[in-house]
């Protein structure tokens, strides 16, 4: 009932939002909303991966992404491009550099606990709220990817990166449905002793719902959606798939290889291991669609 | 007389009941939790048959033997490893604050696997062992080395640990922010996690703990040598520095395989030993074999606690044991008879030089770093000096980071100063009073508690942090008020829980991580025009207020019975230097984070200058602070453009060995 009676509001705020940023777009950017007769495309900086992955989804090559070795290590797809110039670390992007690029657009994510005002003297910040808790993240990709359309004058790149990420999915979901469902545990390896797990808040839960499979991790998770664990405590999926996510280095996976407990979990033991390719857990529809392909092969 | 034999009697056995209740008490309790976690797991008629057979397609029957029993034993060896080690340090430095984090083991044993896993991770295939002992040996070795002038004295192997560990944590904490997603091993391994994955590290850690053992008292006879003077125990027929060096080889060792093992578990080798004293071991026999025991229980039950408490992810062992040692050793340290050597000043300089001159040299070559540092910069195509017209743009971005490193760097060479002297140890530092510590705290829960981390409510968080660590380190028994080294070890305190809090903080995986990082770094990142007014006033009220307590710090060092014949109300001098140095400590910490090298070097450097008299020496620390920091900060942008080094980092890194040098070249 609750959740019904807030739906239209969380439908119609966008619009006007969207309205209004599209007016200040237009203005700040020197665009005249329409991407089609702008002189040249709008010179973008971004502070950390989340906001870069949406604006390179978006069909616009950033002049500058933080820490660009470590995007193209951990998020991976979709790529930046060449002549992408590297801002410096996530924490602590150049603000000197910032200044001499003169940007047209910043943009960030919530929460990273950067100071805004810095970047504000040398462009407009846009700003991503992620896991505010205010929707899923699913949910919460697409509102923003709206958003983030609007204030750069691509309302149909996004309408059409929304669209084609469920369709995909939908597809995927097609794929799974001929197929025996077993429930799956998505997880990431950092030392050879811990999983990341993840579930509920997640952005993998949110894809996992929509393409009807069960996350086989039920048990409660951290504020970014994942619980770090012991991995004894993997014993409580049974047989379930378990999907881990790429990189683990080779150390790492040298020494899981030669655990007495990692080999006879049950999980591990009935063969159901698959690895798959990076995704950034904390990305937007890019990363879903990346997972949800990734599962599809794996 | 008979009175007097029976009351000793009683005394003594009351002294052997202290021991038993102190290992007793928490191994019954830790005792209890394990049956209960076990006959959740497995019905107790299966736990013996099914540690001889185990059934491995019974997921309960492999928990029990690959993951349950690998942690109850390792929790034990590792506790036992680390009182052991700890008192061996503690025997052999004659130094109740040793343990391996102080004499530098720890810091060396983690760098070395922190630039084996980000850069040679194939060293590591064969296992962490080899790489943790070659970096604890040799951080250890050059402590040594650097503590060999003055016949391995105490005070000279703290002092030179502090120095070695600080480079060596900052090494590592550099090349951790400069690899920030492929830390992430590193950060776990850092908390010290007891969790086991099936039972190599077991079996290859108890070897070690025997061989070590039976080693460590084979050395007992030669080693309780060492409770004599070094002549005393020479003329008994033993080399005191021989006899050390055994103990060291055999304590490095084993806490370096701890270190492989587990990761670094804070406080255990430092309060095993000494609730054994306290509960009244005297001897080295006794401590030796009760400081194991005290140090296995106590990590067993911290372990189990923490399997107990309801929280969605792990919380380290490691990092458990800090929150229940730094309580424990602030509620023994009123008992605590702490035997400080007093060794003299570790750097005396044989030159004197007239004060003025070398400020006022000093004050022209401030002017000039602080112009160059803001005209000078880097842009995307290279070097660059920036026009007028350039400077109104980038003066916003340069000027506050250089007050900061300016401000901070001066206020902390003037703390250093005044902690030098009141407390009469060379190793005295903003940082070890634990404001610092206090303040990362305070910081480090306000991170946890809510989701939107803003500058003003960090400045907040920190401050009461610091309000509250301040009032847990002035103590308030009427013995002995503020007595110097009390203040040291709660400050240890204090800074070892904050440690262990940032340690599990970074082992989260949370995201905003960044932000911390960059502040425990010292980082001038984020300074505003407000941080820097706030920096500035307190800066310039410190210089001129300190100005007024010369006399005092002139007689301060000379001990405290000089000190009261010459007329000094001890307590009164005393708060107020207090005062005077934890408030400028905590703004300095709460703008530039807390590393805080600089307070540690500056009163040395200027003292090698020549300058020995009260006064100049305060002034030229804060000239020298000063200039450390804004150089740091300024090479810190340019060095790795558009990345940025910390300026406390790089401070640490470059002034570290710089210092080592020196104490090398002042050995006798």
């Amino acid at each position: 009932m609750v959740t019904g009676a807030c739906r239209p509001r969380t439908q119609l705020a966008p619009l006007t939002r969207r309205r209004c940023l599209a007016g200040l777009a237009a203005t700040s950017l020197g665009l005249r909303g329409d991407p089609a007769h702008a002189a040249r495309p709008p010179r973008i900086a971004c502070l950390e991966w989340t906001s870069a992955e949406m604006v390179v989804s978006l069909g616009i090559g950033p002049v500058a992404v933080a820490d660009t070795k470590g995007y193209r290590d951990w998020v991976a797809g979709p790529a930046l491009p060449a002549g992408c110039l590297d801002l410096g670390s996530r924490g602590e992007p150049n603000l000197e550099l910032l200044l001499e690029l003169k940007p047209d657009l910043i943009t960030g994510a919530y929460g990273y606990g950067l100071d805004e005002a810095p970047f504000r003297r040398i462009a407009p910040l846009h700003t991503v709220p992620f896991y505010d808790g205010t929707e899923a993240p699913y949910r919460q990709a697409e509102i923003e990817t709206l958003k983030l359309g609007s204030q750069l004058g691509r309302e149909a790149e996004a309408q059409r990166l929304i669209q084609a990420t469920a369709t995909a999915i939908a597809q995927i979901r097609e794929q799974f449905s001929q197929r025996a469902k077993q429930p799956l545990a998505v997880v990431s390896m950092f030392d050879d002793r811990h999983v990341r797990v993840y579930g509920k808040g997640s952005l993998f839960q949110d894809v996992l719902d929509r393409l009807s499979l069960t996350n086989a991790w039920t048990a409660p998770t951290d504020s970014w959606g994942f619980s770090m664990l012991g991995i004894e405590e993997l014993v409580a999926i049974g047989e379930a798939r378990v999907i881990s996510l790429d990189p683990i280095p080779p150390h790492v996976k040298i020494r899981i290889d030669q655990s007495s407990l990692w080999a006879n979990l049950p999980c591990i033991k009935a063969g159901n291991v698959r690895t798959i390719p990076p995704v950034w857990p904390f990305g937007g529809l890019a990363a879903a669609a990346r997972f949800a392909t990734f599962l599809a092969w794996a | 007389m008979t009175i007097m034999q029976s009351t000793a009697g009683h005394r003594a056995r009351f002294k052997a009941g202290m021991l038993v209740a102190l290992v007793g008490v928490p191994a019954v309790l830790a005792a209890y939790l394990t049956a209960a976690g076990l006959l959740h797991l497995l019905p107790a008629e299966m736990w013996w048959q099914s540690l001889a057979v185990t059934d491995f397609a019974d997921p309960r029957q492999l928990l029990y033997r690959h993951a349950f029993l690998p942690r109850l034993a390792i929790s034990l060896l590792a506790g036992a490893a680390l009182g052991l080690t700890g008192t061996l340090l503690q025997q052999v430095l004659r130094n109740p604050l040793a343990e391996p984090t102080t004499v530098g083991t720890n810091a060396g044993a983690t760098v070395g696997l922190t630039i084996a896993t980000l850069y040679a991770p194939w060293i590591l295939e064969q296992g962490r062992e080899w790489v943790a002992l070659a970096g604890g040996a040799l951080s250890t070795l050059a402590v040594l080395a650097l503590a060999r002038g003055r016949s391995f004295s105490p005070v000279a192997i703290i002092m030179s640990g502090l120095v070695v560990s600080l480079t060596c944590s900052s090494a590592s904490a550099l090349l951790m922010a400069a690899n920030r997603e492929y830390s992430e091993e590193l950060f776990i391994w850092q908390s010290g996690s007891l969790i086991q994955n099936g039972d190599a590290v077991v079996l290859g850690f108890a070897p070690w703990l025997a061989v070590a053992g039976i080693a460590a008292f084979l050395l007992l006879r030669p080693l309780r040598l060492l409770d004599l003077s070094d002549e005393g125990a020479e003329s008994l027929g033993t080399k005191p520095v021989v006899m050390r060096l055994a103990g060291m080889t055999v304590a490095v060792a084993l806490s370096s395989m701890v270190v492989a093992a587990v990761g670094v578990i804070s406080f255990v080798a430092l309060a095993a030993p000494a609730l054994v004293r306290l509960a009244g071991a005297r001897t080295l026999r006794q401590r030796m074999i009760w400081a194991p025991l005290a140090g296995a229980t106590l990590l067993w039950l911290t372990d189990r606690l923490v399997q107990v408490l309801p929280f969605a992810s792990e919380i380290p062992a490691g990092v458990a044991t800090a929150f229940l040692g730094a309580p424990l050793l602030f509620l023994l340290l009123p008992k605590l008879r702490t035997s400080p050597d007093r060794g003299g000043t570790m750097l005396a300089s044989v030159r004197r030089r007239s004060g003025w001159t070398c400020l006022l040299v000093g004050l022209v070559a401030m002017a000039l770093l602080l112009c160059a540092a803001l005209v000078v910069g880097r842009s995307a195509t290279g070097w660059h000096v920036a026009s007028a017209a350039e400077l109104a743009d980038l003066l916003p971005l340069r000027a506050p980071r250089i007050a900061i490193a300016a401000c901070a760097g001066m206020m902390l060479g003037v703390v250093g100063t005044l902690m030098q002297r009141m407390t009469g140890n060379p190793m005295a530092a903003p940082e070890v009073l634990g404001i610092s510590g206090g303040a990362s705290l305070g910081i480090l829960l306000l991170f946890i508690a809510t989701s939107d981390v803003n500058r003003p409510a960090m400045i907040a968080a920190g401050l009461v942090g610091a309000l509250v660590s301040l009032a847990m380190v002035s103590p308030t028994g009427p013995r002995q008020p503020l007595a110097p080294d009390r203040l040291l070890l709660s400050g240890v305190a204090v800074a070892t829980m904050a440690s262990a809090f940032s340690a599990v903080m970074l082992a989260s995986g949370d995201p905003r991580l960044d932000t911390l990082i960059g502040w425990l770094s010292g980082s001038t990142y984020r300074a505003t025009a407000a941080d820097a007014t706030i920096a500035a006033v307190t800066a310039t009220a410190l210089l001129a207020i300190v100005p007024l307590t010369s006399r005092w710090l002139e007689i301060l060092p000379l001990g405290e019975s000089a000190s009261r014949g010459l007329g000094l109300g001890l307590f009164r001098v005393r708060v107020v230097l207090l005062v005077l140095i934890s408030v400028p400590t905590t703004i300095a910490t709460l703008v530039i984070g807390p590393l805080s090298f600089v307070g540690l070097m500056a009163p040395h450097l200027a003292r090698m200058i020549g300058l020995q008299r009260a006064l100049p020496q305060l002034f030229a620390s804060a000239m020298l602070g000063g200039m450390m920091l804004v150089s740091a900060d300024w090479a810190g942008r340019m060095l790795i453009f558009p990345w940025q080094i910390p300026a406390g980092l790089l401070a640490a890194l470059v002034g570290g060995p710089y210092f080592m040098v020196l104490m090398w070249k002042g050995r006798q």
